[in-house]
């Protein structure tokens, strides 16, 4: 009993990680209808760069998150502004090919400029057990589970609260209706790329005092909060953010009751799974087929 | 067994393809000069001689291979699986653990491993087909990285993550060799098979139906296309030669691991070679692998390791450019060009046009009942899109269906051709006193009953004879014999003089033509046109309606959704009435004009009471 109260802590911990990659993943989907297969490689950036303002300046990875956030948000923007933006009324393959691409291309640069190293950053702040009710969290997780309530909480405010959240969600109910009532479609889908990136800004600077950082980094992460996604009905961030915590116990325990080393297969079989029997995510929030 | 199945795929297509005149074919300008520049994978590495060109080529042949292969499920049929190592590692696999245990040669070994890998195709392929683009490759990326982990959980068989060494035996009998020729000998072949397998299916039945599959599901299903089956094949044809592919690339690296065997970043690349060439072309992964391999190669050789992640960079920098540049790739923008280049060189080429074969007969009594409903329900949410619809066709007429707009006038037609299965109440087709009930929209197609789409279905990318010819292939599997047909109806529908161009490049008159014409390809008993005549002008008007009539007298069977109505007066034997789902009247079309609640129903209770009826 004891071990499994600690185990589904664990998983919780660990699901609010994948929340914040995943919400990310999601809001760039649910918008602009765009797989982004390069979201993982946003992540390794963000860590490497995380990395650095570590070693060269100092600076502990929690005050980190600002500038890595604004970076993030700028390159998702990039990215919307010059790759996918052309590639809005291109054949869907086009658009997978594209994004893909972008990740391939990200992976080896990471290699040739940082080779095929760990690296990690100290920072003990974040790897303090945490007793909690005679169990233990590491304080890193604790912040990671806090922010990711915190950026579910903020994004629904700012999308219902907000002109401009408003104006996200027309665009992503209807893009041509959106247009017609005078919404700037092209910038939105920018900004909605931009934030989806900045999710995964946030997630990089919290992770790094927990996991070293490599080029293939991202793939870890982003195969499972491509799960996420589809566990939480493609679209939805709630959904997404329920997913994550799904996945992130179904890693723990399967982790422990299964083996180790099978943990992935586990959870790629449910992937598998949903996608095929019910693609409209466990909780009927949206559509995978459509 | 399934071995059997496997071989039977990999190799069947080209022999029942290549019936006509099979080595008049290599007088072809295009077939010689293809041959002479495939040559020219082996004659270069001869000449050289230096065994890191000869490596260079060998992977040139195993990458194109793998691409080829990849094509036809990617290309081909629009899937785009982003995880098809999984089937060279299976291969690998499968004849390295034979030779380790059974001490069996590699060259049966291959084959055990190709037809496992057919088996693994269709378990993958089929429940993951109905998911769309993005999904789809995440799915076949899931498959992956399970097979991948299992490989490396389950060390005992495999050798885990340590990796497992193949037996050097010397010899053709094993497959390992110190001279490094006999290796492109071998990887040159798999090409030329695969090749060969690639150019056969673009060439047969199998090629244009996965083009209609890919381009619409919905036209493909109403020219008698089963989507699944046609996917099916292609996933397993691929599968088998990525498979014999990964088996021999594993004889010639001697070390499998399954962090290689089963890379995603190989699957990528395979993916991006097709791309690059073209995808959905017979020679564009073979261009793209050419082009791409030999600068990442060479890079790897000149600055060895530290162009660590030299090559990959760019790999998925061209790949970005290539979408956002020639989306077509290579052969897809200049093929046409270069085509024409090389057709100026001299050969035979010319075939004679086959004569078109007889019409189906069909027989029957006329008056006999062909196809009944009995109270067709379809719900959709809270609403009745139709109710409790109860009607019967008999063979020989023309029956015209008309009512208000969302009166429901489609949906019966998308119960009638299979496309919705309705809430309640059931429907048959009527033949010598048996009723059937196919069970999918492609069955229906089969049974006899060809339809059009209200909302125009062409495909857009092939041409206007190409379009029809999808659906003469229904009854004509061989390509001549359905061209032939297809020409034959292009002229009975008025578009033997466009017969060259692509569908998406005709006004909506013609489209609605094309429409018809497609349908009657597939030469139906009973013929449903959801309004043909809209778009048209008033002289095409005239012509659809005698074109109808022609079709009547044939021996076909019509029913007709129109609101062009001076048209449908004047075609129809029987006119039903449809509004809000329900029958309001039917009978024939002077007595149905005059019926109250049908002028209520298009022209509201006002007017019938001003009108005193």
């Amino acid at each position: 009993m004891d071990v499994l109260v600690q185990l589904l802590l664990n998983g919780i911990m660990l699901g609010s990680m994948y929340a914040i990659i995943a919400v990310g993943l999601t809001l760039i989907f649910g918008i602009v209808r765009v797989v982004n297969f390069a979201h993982g490689e946003f992540l390794m950036i963000g860590m490497y760069a995380t990395y650095l303002l570590a070693t060269k300046l100092g600076w502990h990875p929690y005050v980190s998150a600002v500038p890595v956030v604004l970076l993030l948000f700028c390159i998702g923007a990039l990215v919307q502004r010059f790759i996918i933006q052309k590639l809005l009324n291109a054949d869907e393959h086009i658009q997978i090919f594209a994004t893909v691409g972008l990740s391939t291309a990200l992976v080896n640069l990471a290699l040739m400029i940082f080779g095929a190293d760990l690296y990690s950053v100290s920072a003990p702040s974040a790897r303090q057990s945490v007793p909690l009710g005679g169990y233990t969290v590491l304080s890193g997780q604790l912040v990671i589970l806090a922010c990711a309530l915190a950026l579910v909480a903020g994004l629904h405010l700012f999308m219902q609260r907000t002109p401009l959240g408003r104006a996200i969600r027309a665009t992503a109910q209807n893009r041509n209706a959106a247009l017609l009532m005078g919404v700037r479609v092209d910038r939105i889908y920018i900004i909605s790329f931009g934030l989806g990136a900045a999710c995964v800004g946030l997630a990089s600077a919290l992770v790094t005092p927990l996991f070293p950082v490599t080029p293939t980094i991202g793939s870890y992460f982003v195969l499972t909060a491509f799960v996420v996604v589809v566990l939480g009905g493609m679209r939805s961030m709630y959904g997404a953010f329920l997913g994550a915590m799904i996945i992130g116990i179904v890693d723990s325990l399967s982790g422990y009751y299964i083996a180790p080393d099978l943990k992935e297969v586990v959870y790629f079989a449910i992937f598998i799974l949903i996608l095929i029997f019910k693609p409209t995510g466990l909780f009927g929030f949206g559509r995978g087929t459509e | 067994m399934s071995h059997h199945t496997a071989s039977q795929t990999a190799t069947a297509a080209p022999v029942a393809i290549a019936r006509p005149s099979r080595l008049s074919a290599l007088t072809h300008p295009r077939v010689y000069v293809a041959l002479i520049l495939l040559s020219l994978l082996l004659i270069i590495p001869a000449m050289s001689g230096s065994p890191f060109v000869i490596h260079v080529f060998v992977t040139i042949c195993v990458f194109a291979g793998l691409s080829t292969a990849w094509n036809i499920v990617g290309g081909y049929a629009g899937q785009l699986s982003l995880g098809h190592m999984v089937f060279y590692g299976i291969g690998a696999y499968t004849t390295a653990l034979l030779i380790q245990h059974f001490g069996l040669t590699p060259w049966i070994g291959m084959w055990a491993g190709a037809a496992l890998s057919a088996v693994v195709a269709v378990c993958i392929g089929f429940p993951c087909f109905r998911l769309r683009g993005p999904f789809f490759a995440l799915a076949t990326i899931a498959f992956l990285e399970v097979i991948r982990l299992l490989a490396i959980h389950f060390h005992g068989v495999t050798g885990g993550s340590a990796g497992l060494i193949v037996p050097l035996k010397l010899g053709w009998t094993w497959m390992i060799f110190q001279d490094k020729f006999n290796y492109l000998i071998i990887a040159f072949g798999l090409l030329l098979l695969t090749l060969i397998v690639s150019w056969a299916i673009r060439n047969a039945r199998l090629g244009y139906y996965l083009t209609a599959v890919r381009e619409r599901e919905d036209a493909a299903s109403a020219a008698g296309i089963s989507p699944t089956e046609v996917k099916l094949k292609a996933v397993v044809v691929s599968a088998a030669l990525t498979s014999l592919i990964g088996s021999f690339h594993a004889m010639y690296t001697t070390f499998l691991e399954p962090a290689t065997m089963f890379s995603l970043a190989t699957s990528i690349e395979i993916a991006m070679f097709s791309l690059i060439g073209g995808l959905g072309t017979v020679l564009g992964p073979l261009l793209g692998t050419v082009l791409v391999v030999p600068i990442a190669e060479a890079a790897r050789g000149w600055l060895g390791a530290s162009a660590n992640g030299l090559h990959g960079f760019v790999y998925g920098t061209v790949l970005v450019l290539i979408t956002l540049t020639l989306p077509g790739g290579l052969v897809g923008t200049f093929g046409a060009t270069v085509g024409r280049w090389v057709d100026r060189l001299p050969g035979g080429r010319s075939r004679p046009e086959p004569e078109a074969p007889a019409l189906r007969q069909i027989t029957g009594a006329a008056g006999e009942t062909m196809l009944l409903t009995r109270n067709l329900t379809m719900r959709f949410g809270g609403l009745l899109a139709t109710d409790n619809v109860s009607m019967l066709l008999k063979r020989g007429e023309i029956l015209g269906i008309i009512g208000p707009n969302g009166a429901g006038k489609t949906t019966l037609f998308n119960q009638i051709s299979g496309f919705l299965k309705p809430s309640s109440g059931s429907l048959a087709i009527v033949s010598g006193g048996q009723e059937t009930t196919p069970s999918s929209a492609d069955a229906f197609a089969r049974a006899g009953i060809g339809r059009t789409f209200q909302i125009v279905q062409p495909f857009g990318k092939l041409t206007v004879i190409e379009n029809i010819m999808i659906g003469a292939f229904m009854r004509h599997p061989d390509v001549a014999s359905a061209r032939a047909v297809a020409l034959r109806v292009s002229t009975l529908v008025g578009l033997h003089q466009l017969c060259e161009v692509e569908a998406r490049n005709l006004p909506i008159g013609d489209l609605k033509r094309l429409e018809v014409a497609r349908t009657l390809a597939t030469e139906p008993d009973i013929l449903l046109l959801d309004e043909v005549m809209a778009g048209q002008s008033q002289a095409d008007t005239q012509k659809m309606v005698e074109l109808i009539r022609a079709v009547r007298d044939s021996g076909v069977t019509v029913i007709a959704i129109e609101h062009n109505m001076q048209a449908i007066m004047s075609l129809s034997d029987r006119i039903i009435v449809i509004d809000s789902g329900k029958v309001i009247a039917e009978g024939d079309p002077q007595a149905v004009v005059r019926d109250r609640r049908v002028i209520e129903a298009y022209l509201g209770e006002d007017f019938a009471n001003a009108q005193g009826l």
